[in-house]
């Protein structure tokens, strides 16, 4: 964009620019200029410095100050070399003393605008450095976690299972002829009541956990998705037909039959398939879809339920996240669906319209290769 | 109906868990010994006659496996039930396939155990049954033979 309050000049620089490929823009002051700003990005301004009104090093700080990417070349009037170097340290990229050459010009302001390219590629490599690190930060920190988690499980079962057995122990006591009328039995109870309960969700946490690092012992071998899924279901049981949750299958044959990990594919669909029933009231509607791709499968478990927040979206897959209330959740199920489908080179997205209701989606190549 | 105990040998390196179970399961009937490791436990049924054993996978010196290895050479009828506190059952699979009865893992619900207990039991029972019978048999055979 030219900025200056001569026209003619102004006029005749624009029409020398246009021969060389170039469109500027043009204005008569610093507030025309800014305006103009507003509403159109330019790369360039070459700016005059003495102008009526809003001067050339006034103009050029409401530039710097609004449009950080934009740079700017001053030119000055009369051989003040001093208008020049305040604009440069106020972020001028340069100056130029009035009268101009032409070819000065043009060439200043390919340099100006090599510099913004420069500039560019450089954010575009920080954002892309800043993108993968955080991605590698998540995946590290996931696996690690992974790893401590399964280790901190395996060492607190061994004093769980003393805590379960003094407990125990101290249950059969109590049931003792020699202890009917002993004071305050009842208070006894419960508080080894509230134990038991402690010990059962603990050990649901380490157990679950435990399940996270099952990695080297992966069987392979032709799976029937269509028997798996009907087998899950079965194992929800009772709960799901007490409270009439209806379940519907779409599948296409060909998406059947892959060749993965029936255990850990079993796992995911039971972890989907709770989590689905417990999303949904009575009557709900659970949809089991199977869908095939060139190389892979698309598995899709969609509710009827009350839908994830967006804010919970990215949340979800992230290890003791949890909506349900204590005891009832560990917070880890999609956290071992989620570790289970990467090992088995799958994707696993969540899709959710609050009121509505929830799919999660699962891609499972057909031929996973072993070894991985 | 009087319970007949049986004869069970715990072998965990976790002394407070080995007490506490097995004061759990003596309140219940049973007769328990305990052993701090795999050749303690060997040494104690060099001793005295076991029905089964409870068998900790993970310990230090000789471990679950091994010890298993050596109860099912030196003492075959011995039932052996796995304790793992790992998640993973590959060890208690590969413990089966070497001859154990059957695996639990830690902390172990009691009534699984009374269960599995109770089976192991009645199948060395009836082993030993068998072996009675085909003894008696040979036996007979032998003085219808004289």
């Amino acid at each position: 964009m030219l900025v200056d309050d001569e026209e003619d000049f102004r006029r005749t620089i624009a029409k020398r620019l246009k021969k060389r490929g170039l469109a500027p823009e043009e204005a008569g002051s610093g507030n025309e200029c800014l305006a103009l700003l507003e509403n159109k990005a330019v790369d360039i301004v070459v700016l005059d410095v003495k102008m009526p009104g809003m001067d050339g090093i006034e103009t050029l700080r409401h530039i710097k100050e609004k449009f950080t990417e934009t740079e700017v070349i001053l030119l000055t009037g009369h051989a003040v070399t001093s208008d020049g170097i305040s604009g440069i340290k106020a972020g001028a990229f340069d100056y130029l003393s009035k009268p101009i050459e032409f070819e000065h010009l043009l060439s200043k302001i390919k340099q100006a605008y090599n510099k913004i390219i420069r500039e560019e590629e450089k954010r575009k490599d920080a954002e892309f450095r800043a993108g993968m690190e955080q991605q590698m930060i998540a995946t590290e920190r996931l696996a690690s976690l992974g790893t401590l988690s399964a280790g901190v499980a395996h060492e607190i079962n061994n004093p769980l299972a003393i805590i379960n057995e003094s407990v125990g122990w101290m249950r059969l006591i109590l049931k003792k002829d020699e202890l009917a009328e002993m004071p305050r039995k009842e208070d006894f109870e419960k508080a080894l009541g509230k134990i038991e309960k402690g010990v059962d969700r603990a050990r649901r946490i380490t157990h679950q956990l435990l399940e996270t690092v099952r990695k080297n012992n992966s069987v392979f071998t032709q799976v029937d998705l269509k028997e798996l899924s009907q087998e899950a279901v079965e194992l929800l049981g009772q709960e799901t037909k007490n409270r009439d949750i209806h379940f519907f299958y779409e599948m296409e044959e060909s998406a059947c039959t892959i060749w993965s990990d029936p255990y850990q594919v079993r796992q995911v669909l039971i972890n989907l398939l709770t989590n689905a029933a417990h999303a949904i009231d009575t009557g709900g509607k659970i949809t089991i879809i199977l869908k095939a791709g060139v190389d892979d499968i698309i598995l899709t478990i969609r509710d009827t339920g009350n839908g994830i927040p967006k804010e919970n979206l990215d949340k979800i897959f992230e290890p003791f996240f949890s909506t349900k209330s204590p005891g009832k959740g560990t917070g880890l199920g999609l956290f071992v669906t989620r570790s289970i489908i990467d090992k088995l080179g799958g994707k696993v997205t969540v899709k959710s319209r609050l009121g509505h209701g929830t799919s999660f989606n699962i891609t499972l190549p057909k031929y996973y290769e072993i070894n991985k | 109906m009087v319970k007949i105990p049986t004869k069970i040998l715990l072998v965990d390196d976790e002394k407070d868990l080995i007490e506490m179970l097995s004061l759990r399961l003596q309140e219940t009937g049973e007769k328990v010994k305990s052993a701090y490791s795999g050749q303690e436990c060997l040494e104690t049924l060099d001793k005295n006659n076991i029905d089964v054993v409870i068998l900790d996978i993970k310990m230090p010196g000789m471990d679950g496996i091994e010890t298993l290895k050596e109860i099912k050479k030196r003492f075959p009828l011995v039932e052996v039930i796995m304790l793992t506190g790992h998640g993973s059952t590959e060890t208690a699979v590969e413990g089966m396939k070497l001859g154990a009865f059957d695996y639990l893992l830690k902390p172990a619900d009691f009534s699984d155990l009374s269960q599995k207990l109770e089976s192991a039991r009645k199948r060395k029972d009836e082993q030993e049954d068998r072996i009675r019978m085909a003894e008696a048999k040979s036996l007979l055979r032998k003085t219808g033979g004289s």
